[in-house]
């Protein structure tokens, strides 16, 4: 029975004009934008390659340890093509030192950035999903059980023995299958025109991640097509379901994400917690400060000259330097001397004693005010725009974004597993700096005799998360979205079961 | 007769549910717009206000000290003025910077000092923001993508529904040709949705009027009328076209599926694919070929002058003229640098920003930005004010300077230049002007445009309806 319902239904969707519609415009507008998509990721790929080879070349010239600039940049993410979340906004290129623990908010970015074109916003594939699918969903939806109420047909069909249960469900499946179409052939041309392009290689985990982006929008659409079926079956006529249903669509897509951050007053950064975590800090490097001119009082050289007078050419900077608004403080000293003046030898064991004692301190530190800093940082920056994320979910379309966001990794976590990656790529080197006793080598300040073997450094080395966590970290949501359509369905069974037809 | 199928259509639409729901959404748009503009109005333009005291006083303590010292530090930090009609069209401002440095340390060695520039700095000011994206509800959203999806469906039925409830024929009938018919139809739908859009506009402008912190000039009100005006030719845009899809179109539900994917197309998808599409034809400088260069130029002038300036001894003349020269090449060579960035990338964006004018939603935000003086164009603007700013600022430093009789007249350092304190009155105060006038050749192209896009679609709707088969 319920077979022949669903056939019944899948040839009366197909053969209509709204179905070759839908399939057309999907597989425009997808293959249209991914060729688009494809092209800024590869030029962000080549930027990529540029900035790690720059960034070589850059460390190789210098002569010494301390001049140094030990960067680490984040390769874009091929997956940012489904959804490119703040893949291409935020910052993708850090300075990775013992001078301080780098944050997102430390971030510089490489690559020929025209900051006028960041007023385009980039089409996704994920966005055209999330607006024109759904609208089409919507449109499949409208005439399903108030066409029928109006042409009699319904009156038809339950004269015979069939459920209620049953109709709606055969709908349900046959109008799903017809949107799948142009979902799946849609998506399937976009994977193939991914991996015709050879800068993209995708690996296993990027095809379930894919999966898992096919799964959350077939549940979503899900949801639109039983939001459009519920506004049918309420109001039984298709003029007014299809009104409410386009005002539904308008509301819920175009203008609640927008409209919901405006409305919600934005919550200040509290200044007093602001103030005392950065004099917390500020106090920290003075005191550091305080100890590194006694020390320089008590060694034997006399002076406080941090060059010990040995430059003959060179050159060297000092200087402490912080922001309120990250919560950023440095104490920056680099030197690097070409030549050392002639009688220079005799100084030269001052200051690798006092550079041996300055770089473990500047380290500790460092990490002392990280520790201030944290969830300093937590609390001023992160959690307001948490706020902001939570009422943005309170659209299906919100929930969508956030979700198909984490399968493909360039939500905020994504991100911020790059800065966790960089922070513990800065514990190593500050462990190699440790072991190979570099602070007090002759080498952290002149390169006159030998110079720093930047090759014997470790490396660095970024890989985005397993499917495994992207998949924890999207489940909250696909599950929302899975429980919208469970109450869904039920409420339009019970109103159809107790409607008289 | 006109009058007749206008008033019938104007009371079938005051019924209905749409209208009703049309309403709903644009005041609550415009409310929340209107409760936005007053939250953040006060804080950019006290942000505007706390950069001219900051530019002043440096002007003022420049001067205390010597000539030398104005012609070293430069003008400061110069602040864009803040449009008060900010909330008519946000006009991607947050991509733009609101101020240009003028004038930073950059290096200092012995007695030379870098001579300022202005620096337009490549960062994206975006970098640190960690808020999710979302589009602006500014008047240019509410009228670009609301109203032009409510006027679709206004019509998407106006033809086609009449014809399947065969009250067409009925209509027709009578001795009413058939543009008045459409014209009729055309002027009641869009009676019907300019009553909801108006008083919403009202309840928008009440609400900020009241406010203490905003003002509107008369000139503001004139601005905020004809940006109504050119709401509702862009409205008649929309209804010329569903009004065409509808008479070409049998069953409305077609027609409806038809102008959604048109609208689409148009308006959703096409302008962000197309900016990305032509932006990708230019590269403009990156940040780090560009720092590599001004390093680089850097680099040149010091092997030029360093040697030679080494070598002449301490306070001659010789030396104190090289040691000019080679400040104020340096500072030419870095502002060359500085602007053929700039040039670059207002290219790369002029040329993406002609092209998307295809899609009607773009000319209606970029007419709505001139209007509201917002925007990419206003922007250029301000760096105009800026750049001739710049120019009176030099050429008030080097007249100064030509009038004091003891300065040695030798651009770019200390010893050269004439060291006696100015009075702060007269040197020349910066302040960004907004004017409307000067701008006025591309609102009036994209106008025409818009203007003759309407005239099409009439056209293209008048056309079809003759044609049709009751």
């Amino acid at each position: 029975m319920l077979t022949t319902l669903i056939r019944r239904e899948l040839l009366d969707n197909l053969m209509t004009f709204r179905f070759a519609a839908a399939v057309l415009i999907m597989l425009l507008l997808v293959v249209a934008n991914t060729v688009v998509l494809i092209k800024d990721y590869e030029n962000r790929l080549a930027d990529y390659n540029t900035a790690l080879k720059t960034h070589q070349q850059q460390l190789q010239e210098k002569l010494t340890y301390s001049a140094g600039k030990l960067e680490v940049d984040r390769p874009p993410n091929p997956l940012s093509i489904f959804n490119v979340g703040f893949d291409k906004r935020l910052g993708n290129e850090v300075e990775v030192s013992h001078r301080y623990v780098p944050t997102l908010w430390d971030a510089g970015s490489h690559g020929s950035t025209n900051s006028f074109m960041g007023m385009f916003a980039s089409m996704d594939v994920v966005f055209i999903f999330e607006a024109i699918l759904s609208l089409l969903a919507l449109i499949f939806a409208y005439d399903a059980l108030a066409g029928e109420y109006e042409r009699g047909t319904l009156r038809l069909v339950l004269t015979h023995s069939v459920r209620r249960g049953y109709i709606l469900l055969a709908k349900y499946i046959s109008a799903m299958l017809c949107l799948l179409v142009p979902l799946l052939m849609s998506l399937l041309l976009a994977v193939i025109l991914l991996t015709t392009s050879t800068s993209i290689s995708l690996n296993t985990d990027d095809f379930l991640r894919i999966g898992g982006i096919i799964l959350t929008s077939v549940v979503y659409l899900s949801v639109f097509y039983l939001i459009g079926i519920l506004i049918s079956v309420a109001t039984r006529r298709t003029s007014t379901a299809l009104m409410l249903s386009m005002f539904a669509w308008g509301f819920l897509v175009l203008v609640y994400p927008n409209m919901i951050l405006a409305a919600i007053p934005r919550p200040e950064a509290p200044k007093a917690r602001v103030a005392s975590a950065y004099s917390q800090i500020e106090q920290t490097w003075e005191e550091f400060d305080r100890e590194r001119k006694q020390f320089l009082i008590n060694d034997a050289f006399p002076g406080e000259k941090t060059t010990f007078e040995m430059m003959a050419s060179g050159w060297y900077n000092e200087y402490s330097y912080g922001s309120s608004s990250s919560l950023w403080y440095v104490y920056h000293s680099a030197l690097h001397m070409k030549e050392l003046v002639k009688d220079a030898e005799s100084r030269v064991p001052h200051a690798q004693n006092y550079y041996g004692f300055l770089g473990p301190r500047v380290t500790d530190t460092a990490e002392k005010t990280w520790l201030i800093r944290m969830p300093a940082l937590e609390e001023i920056l992160v959690q307001p725009t948490n706020m902001e994320r939570v009422w943005l979910k309170l659209s299906p379309a919100g929930l969508y974004d956030a979700a198909t966001q984490a399968w493909a990794g360039t939500d905020l976590n994504g991100i911020r597993d790059f800065f966790e990656a960089a922070r513990e790529y800065r514990q190593q080197v500050v462990n190699h700096y440790h072991n190979e006793k570099v602070f007090a080598s002759r080498q952290w300040f002149a390169g006159d005799k030998d110079t720093p073997d930047w090759d014997s450094l470790p490396r660095f080395f970024f890989q985005r998360v397993d499917v495994d966590t992207n998949a924890k970290r999207a489940l909250p949501y696909v599950s929302i979205l899975f429980m919208i359509n469970a109450v869904l369905f039920i409420v339009i069974f019970l109103i159809f079961v107790k409607s008289e037809v | 007769m006109i009058w007749h199928i206008t008033k019938r259509e104007l009371y079938d639409n005051l019924n209905s549910l749409r209208f009703a729901l049309t309403t709903v959404l644009l005041l609550g748009l415009m409310l929340t717009n209107a409760v936005m503009h007053l939250r953040e109005h006060p804080k950019q333009l006290q942000n505007y206000r706390d950069t001219v005291v900051r530019h002043e006083n440096r002007l003022e303590s420049s001067a205390a000290d010597s000539l030398y010292k104005l012609a070293e530090q430069g003008p400061g930090r110069l602040p864009k003025k803040p449009s008060p009609l900010r909330f008519c069209a946000e006009g991607g401002e947050t991509f733009l910077p609101d101020n240009v440095e003028g004038g930073f340390g950059r290096w200092g060695m012995d007695d030379l000092e870098s001579f300022w520039i202005l620096a337009y700095p490549p960062i994206t000011p975006n970098l640190r923001n960690i808020s999710p994206d979302v589009i602006k509800v500014d008047w240019g959203f509410i009228i670009g993508y609301v109203l032009s999806l409510v006027a679709l469906l206004f019509t998407f039925d106006a033809i086609s529904g009449e014809r399947e409830r065969g009250t067409l024929r009925l209509m027709l009938a009578n001795s009413v040709p058939r543009h008045t018919a459409l014209i009729g139809k055309l002027l009641g739908t869009l009676i019907s949705i300019t009553i909801p859009f108006a008083l919403s506009v009202l309840l928008n402008l009440l609400v900020i009027s009241t406010a203490n912190d905003v003002h509107l000039s008369t000139e503001a009100w004139g601005r905020l009328g004809i940006i109504f005006l050119i709401a509702l030719l862009y409205m008649c845009l929309f209804l010329a076209l569903g009004l065409l899809v509808s008479a070409r179109v049998q069953r409305s539900a077609v027609s409806l599926v038809i102008l959604l994917l048109v609208w689409v197309v148009f308006v959703v998808s096409m302008p962000n694919t197309l900016a990305s599409i032509v932006g990708g034809l230019s590269s403009p400088m990156s940040s780090d070929e560009f720092y590599e260069r001004s390093w680089q130029l850097k680099r040149e002038s010091e092997a030029e002058f360093f040697s030679r300036w080494f070598e002449e001894p301490k306070d001659s003349t010789k030396r104190i003229e090289l040691g000019g020269a080679y400040v104020a090449k340096d500072a030419e060579a870095q502002q060359r640098l500085h602007e053929e960035l700039l040039k670059q990338q207002i290219s790369q964006m002029s040329r993406v920003r002609a092209v998307i004018r295809i899609s009607p939603v773009t000319i209606v935000q970029h007419l709505l930005e001139s209007f509201a003086g917002t925007g990419f164009e206003r922007h250029l603007q301000f760096l105009e004010n800026v750049q001739s700013y710049a120019q009176q600022y030099r050429t008030f430093i080097a007249d100064t300077d030509q009038a004091d009789p003891e300065s040695l007249h030798i651009y770019g350092i200390r010893k050269g230049m004439s060291q006696k304190p100015v009075s702060p009155e007269a040197i020349p105060k910066f302040e960004d002007t907004l004017d409307l006038s000067k701008d006025f050749n591309t609102a009036a192209t994209e106008l025409a445009l818009l203007t003759l896009f309407v005239v099409v679609l009439l056209s293209g709707a008048y056309l079809a309806f003759v044609r049709v088969e009751v």
